[in-house]
């Protein structure tokens, strides 16, 4: 009787245990899925449209708008976008892309060649393209040039050539009712500390899986990670030189690879070329890397990461201040300027760079934040963080070029073919390479699924947010 | 001056001497006592900034104590030592620095470089000298010129302190010494707090011979009149020691400062800047000024009263010899009934009193003398005028009494010699009848001498006159001359002066005065001799002399020569020198009888000179018929 009880309470204890297990993976199935809705609070320095496209390229909320006519994937590979597919002809002097039907605007109008060929017009009307006309092909648009184009796919994924049509209210482009795209978020309010995006449901990626993303502008970095302690943010900034600190605050951190040059550019043609060299060489790389930027990133001296290039060895990193004086050459060179792309380590940076080069027998004046324009326009030595995009080195080394300023083809289907145009170029010692530094942001407990894409910005469309309690 | 005005005068002067020799001593103490309040309150004033710096000095080595002491500081400085890694450290000065209200604040590795700077964050790495010095192991404070990002440079107040547990490394820090600092210094409302530095202007400095006004600068920015503090900064800069003055900023005294200078020196003992503090003397000055204004309007009003008051007791001294002197005078002219009031009574009187007492005495004593003597003379003058009379009359009375008795006796003689007798007696008698009326003649032209005709009269024309009648000289003028009479033994001579001598005088009267001298002269000479007549301008006078050399005279007939009837000669009547002197004194002249050293006597008349504007003086005459 007692043997017979025993089996039976055994059996029941399997069941009761078996179902317990079944609740527990269906609870753990549920949580791995994405939760809709909620609204995603991004919190950053500066202004998250930039509206001033040519000289801050950084802003998040563009590509939440908008869409180009190609994207990179999380490795940096060109992939579709609102063009379907496309083919090159005449030694790459004619692109022909086919856009992908069935996408409309946030206005509801649908998005259609003639819509994209006004828009890259509208954009070469602030920048230089490489292309030396663009027309409406059917459901295509082609893209001619005299000369070869082999990157213009990666470089239409720039933001700088995403598609955008003059909304209702306005015809400023910069006019943050006028933002009409075909993104997966919609403008909805757009003031000075607050911008409001909604999901847009219609879009033809799929609508997101938050309801709405909030930018907080102009805080600072300070006040971020506060706020994203005090779970008042969900997505903050850490810059590179941060990384460290946050760290050791135990910020939920995650940071791309280097993928950001931090360079030196050099304005100030009257500057002899025997000079710019001597700048070069008096420049301490690993100082900046160390401690400024506190072991993050790389240091280089030459355009490309090594990891993409494989040959930034050849380009030495060391200092040498006895050669840039013995280049210098006793000529007492005038008093120079320098300007910063960026405030915090990247103005620190530039009065190291300052102390560095009076060491050498420069004299550098730093520009103070909040300096006048034309101050800054003028500077002799600019500070700046350019953007590498491509998984190619030739996409990319394309469009760090595309970032200083030069409009310039680069076909190099070889290593060595890119190596001797990088050095060709650096030889001109217009542009001193200093760093390549991560790009980092602080993520809060309720994000989920949230991972940067290959400029390093977090893909804040594919992110969501848990349910609440 | 008279008296009153000098007793005024002196007792003016002396009070005025008085007081301001009192008022020179109170000014003078005043200043001293000022000038002493004003050091020793420069000095309190020092004395309390050079406590309050000491104290901000304190102040930067207590906090870098702290910082040194805080357990984040010393994990770093152990994590340091061990294993070099500066990099994390980075930013760690700013944040200490804050917390402890600094300027500027470095982290000096145990390599003495620098791990982390506040002030220029960039310098990492760097090394710092100080941190190598031994001045790092002192407790003491220091100046130091700290290079900034900008390519400006600061002063500060620098402290070096070891952190404990990583011996090898060093916080640097301090403040900045600029306006905010001196604006920090409690300083009284009337003290000002300056700060040179050379700073980033050294070679403008030099340009400027060392001292650039622009660079010394206080808590509402550059100095004013920072000229005026350059020989102080410059001392300060040379000695390197402290040393006070008083400045004036302006012509005004009361824009004038107290300046002392304190050098501030860097940890190797070199004067990095020179800390300035002016205590204004404005208030000093002005409270001095008040003083002395006060103190001059006092003495002003006290000399006004003290001369008011030197004039009453100059009048109340001088008033009764005032009046003597105006008796006195009356006196000497003649009125000696001048009476003087006599203040005080018995022995209340002084001296004053008693010498006005004696006056009016002597005055009264003086009247009854003259009344006597007047009564005496009075006397002695009819004695006189009977004994000449009887004289006069009884030498004609006895050829008279001798014809009478000859004719009683004739009338017994024969008729002829009878009528002989009788027309010698008759003609005697008409003789000394003549005789007697000629003596009545001259008595009576003396009681009758008549009132003088004035007229303008050259002296020189009269005595030419009278030379042509006695001393029968040739017609024309006759200047000078000297002639002898024919047939007889005086000689004469006459010296005039050439310039024409003008007195306002009775012609005959004067030309008879001049006659009875010529005649008196020629008398005087019996045996002959020289007899001169001379004229000369003598000042505001004309002096006329009428010489001889004859016998002279004696002191006592010089004494009485002019007295009427008085006579040497045996007939002479006595009046004719008494006439002279009667026309002389009408005249308003003087005449007077000396001896000639040689012999002889000379008579000296002076007259005044005619009136230059030609109206002839009458004043005597009218006094005369007054």
């Amino acid at each position: 009787m007692l043997r017979r009880f025993a089996l039976k309470f055994a059996f029941v204890r399997r069941i009761v245990v078996c179902c317990l297990l079944m609740a527990a993976v269906a609870a753990a199935n549920a949580r791995t899925r994405p939760h809709y809705g909620g609204v995603l609070r991004v919190e950053i320095d500066g202004d998250p449209l930039q509206r001033d496209l040519l000289q801050r390229p950084s802003g998040l909320g563009w590509r939440l708008i908008l869409d180009g006519l190609t994207d990179l994937d999380e490795r940096g590979a060109v992939r579709p976008s609102l063009a379907e597919r496309w083919t090159a002809e005449s030694n790459d002097q004619r692109w022909q892309f086919w856009l992908r039907p069935g996408v409309v605007f946030h206005n509801g109008r649908p998005m259609n060649a003639l819509a994209v060929v006004t828009s890259l017009q509208e954009s070469c009307r602030l920048i230089a393209c490489p292309w030396n006309g663009v027309r409406v092909a059917g459901q295509s648009v082609v893209f001619t040039s005299d000369g070869p184009m082999p990157n213009l796919p990666s470089m239409l994924a720039s933001k700088e050539f995403l598609i955008r049509v003059n909304g209702d209210a306005g015809t400023d482009p910069n006019d943050a009712a006028a933002i009409v795209g075909t993104g997966p978020f919609r403008m909805k309010e757009a003031g000075r500390a607050k911008v409001r995006l909604e999901a847009n449901d219609d879009c033809w990626r799929g609508r997101p899986f938050v309801d709405a993303v909030e930018f907080y502008t102009h805080r600072s970095i300070h006040d971020q990670w506060m706020d994203l302690g005090q779970n008042k943010a969900d997505v903050v900034e850490v810059r590179a030189g941060d990384l460290r600190q946050a760290r050791q605050q135990r910020l939920n951190v995650v940071a791309s690879s280097p993928l950001t040059l931090v360079a030196l550019q050099v304005n100030d043609t009257k500057l002899a070329p025997q000079l710019r060299a001597a700048l070069a060489q008096a420049v301490d790389r690993s100082a900046l890397q160390q401690v400024i930027f506190q072991k993050e990133g790389e240091v280089t001296a030459s355009l490309l990461p090594s990891a993409l290039s494989g040959y930034g060895f050849l380009f030495p990193a060391e200092r040498d201040l006895s050669r840039s004086q013995a280049l210098r050459g006793g000529i007492t060179p005038p008093l120079l300027t320098m300007s910063v792309d960026g405030a915090g380590a990247m103005q620190l940076a530039a009065e190291r760079l300052a102390l560095n080069l009076h060491e050498a027998g420069f004299n550098v004046k730093v520009i103070a934040p909040g300096a006048s324009v034309q101050a800054i326009r003028q500077a002799d030595l600019v500070l700046r963080v350019l953007p590498c995009e491509g998984a190619a080195p030739a996409q990319a080394l394309e469009s760090v070029l595309h970032g200083i300023g030069e409009n310039k083809a680069v076909a190099a289907p070889d290593p060595a073919t890119a190596y001797q145009v990088e050095h060709d170029y650096l030889e001109q010692h217009t542009v001193i390479p200093l760093l390549y530094l991560p790009r980092a942001w602080g993520i809060g407990n309720q994000v989920r699924d949230l991972l940067l894409d290959a400029r390093g910005e977090p893909d804040l469309a594919n992110a969501s947010l848990e349910e609440g309690p | 001056m008279s008296l009153r005005q000098k007793l005024l005068l002196l007792f003016s002067l002396t009070v005025a001497a008085a007081v301001a020799a009192v008022a020179w001593a109170v000014l003078v103490r005043i200043r001293h006592v000022f000038n002493e309040q004003d050091q020793e309150k420069t000095a309190l004033l020092v004395n309390q900034f050079q406590h309050e710096f000491q104290h901000r000095s304190e102040d930067v080595v207590a906090a870098l104590d702290r910082i040194a002491n805080t357990e984040r500081v010393r994990s770093m400085a152990v994590e340091l030592t061990q294993s070099s890694d500066a990099a994390p450290y980075l930013t760690e000065a700013q944040g200490l620095a804050n917390e402890a209200q600094l300027d500027f604040l470095e982290i000096v590795g145990p390599d003495g470089n620098i791990v982390s700077s506040a002030q220029w964050p960039a310098r990492f790495g760097y090394p710092e000298p100080v941190a190598q010095t031994a001045w790092s192991a002192t407790t003491q404070a220091f100046i130091k010129r700290e290079e900034l990002p900008d390519g400006q440079s600061a002063l500060g107040l620098f402290a070096v302190r070891p952190v404990r547990g990583g011996a090898t490394v060093r916080v640097i820090g301090g403040k900045r010494l600029d306006q905010e600092f001196l604006s920090e210094l409690p300083t009284p409302a009337s003290v000002e707090t300056y700060l040179y530095s050379d700073g980033d202007g050294q070679r403008e400095a030099q340009d400027h011979g060392g001292f650039v006004p622009a660079q010394l600068v206080g808590i509402h920015g550059q100095a004013a009149h920072a000229e005026r503090y350059k020989s102080l900064v410059e001392a300060a800069k040379r000695s390197g020691q402290q040393s006070n003055s008083v400045l004036y900023l302006s012509d005004k005294r009361e824009d004038s400062v107290s300046a002392t200078v304190f050098p501030l020196k860097s940890e190797t003992g070199q004067v990095m800047a020179v800390l300035v503090v002016a205590a204004s003397r404005r208030q000093m000055v002005e409270a001095q000024q008040h003083i002395r204004a006060i103190a001059y309007g006092i003495a002003a009003t006290g000399i006004l009263v003290t001369i008011v008051f030197s004039m009453w007791i100059a009048a109340r001294v001088s008033r009764p010899i005032e009046e003597l002197s105006r008796a006195a005078e009356e006196v000497a002219h003649g009125n000696w009934d001048a009476h003087v009031e006599v203040r005080g009574k018995g022995n209340g009187r002084d001296e004053v009193a008693r010498l006005a007492a004696s006056f009016n005495h002597m005055t009264e004593e003086l009247t009854a003398q003259r009344e006597r003597l007047i009564q005496s003379e009075r006397v002695a003058a009819w004695r006189e005028l009977a004994r000449r009379l009887a004289h006069e009359l009884k030498n004609p009375l006895f050829p008279l009494q001798l014809t009478v008795e000859n004719l009683v006796r004739a009338r017994q003689l024969p008729e002829e010699e009878f009528d002989e007798v009788f027309r010698e007696s008759t003609a005697t008698l008409g003789m000394e009848i003549a005789n007697l009326k000629t003596i009545i003649g001259r008595f009576s032209d003396f009681s009758k001498m008549p009132q003088p005709q004035r007229e303008r009269v050259d002296v020189s024309d009269a005595i030419v006159r009278v030379a042509h009648l006695y001393l029968q000289l040739g017609q024309g003028p006759a200047r000078d001359e000297a002639v002898a009479t024919e047939g007889s033994k005086i000689d004469y001579s006459v010296a005039l002066d050439t310039q024409p001598m003008f007195i306002d005088a009775d012609p005959e009267l004067l030309h008879r005065a001049l006659s009875n001298l010529v005649l008196n002269a020629m008398d005087a000479m019996p045996d002959g001799g020289k007899l001169t007549l001379s004229a000369k301008p003598m000042g505001d006078q004309i002096e006329i002399r009428v010489a001889d050399t004859g016998m002279g005279l004696t002191p006592e007939e010089c004494e009485r020569l002019f007295t009427p009837y008085y006579t040497t000669k045996e007939h002479g009547t006595g009046l004719g020198l008494a006439i002279v002197q009667s026309v002389v004194a009408d005249h308003a002249g003087t005449i007077t009888v000396e001896n000639r050293p040689g012999g002889g006597a000379v008579f000296v008349l002076l007259f005044p000179k005619a009136n230059p504007a030609g109206e002839i003086a009458t004043h005597v005459a009218n006094e005369r018929g007054a």
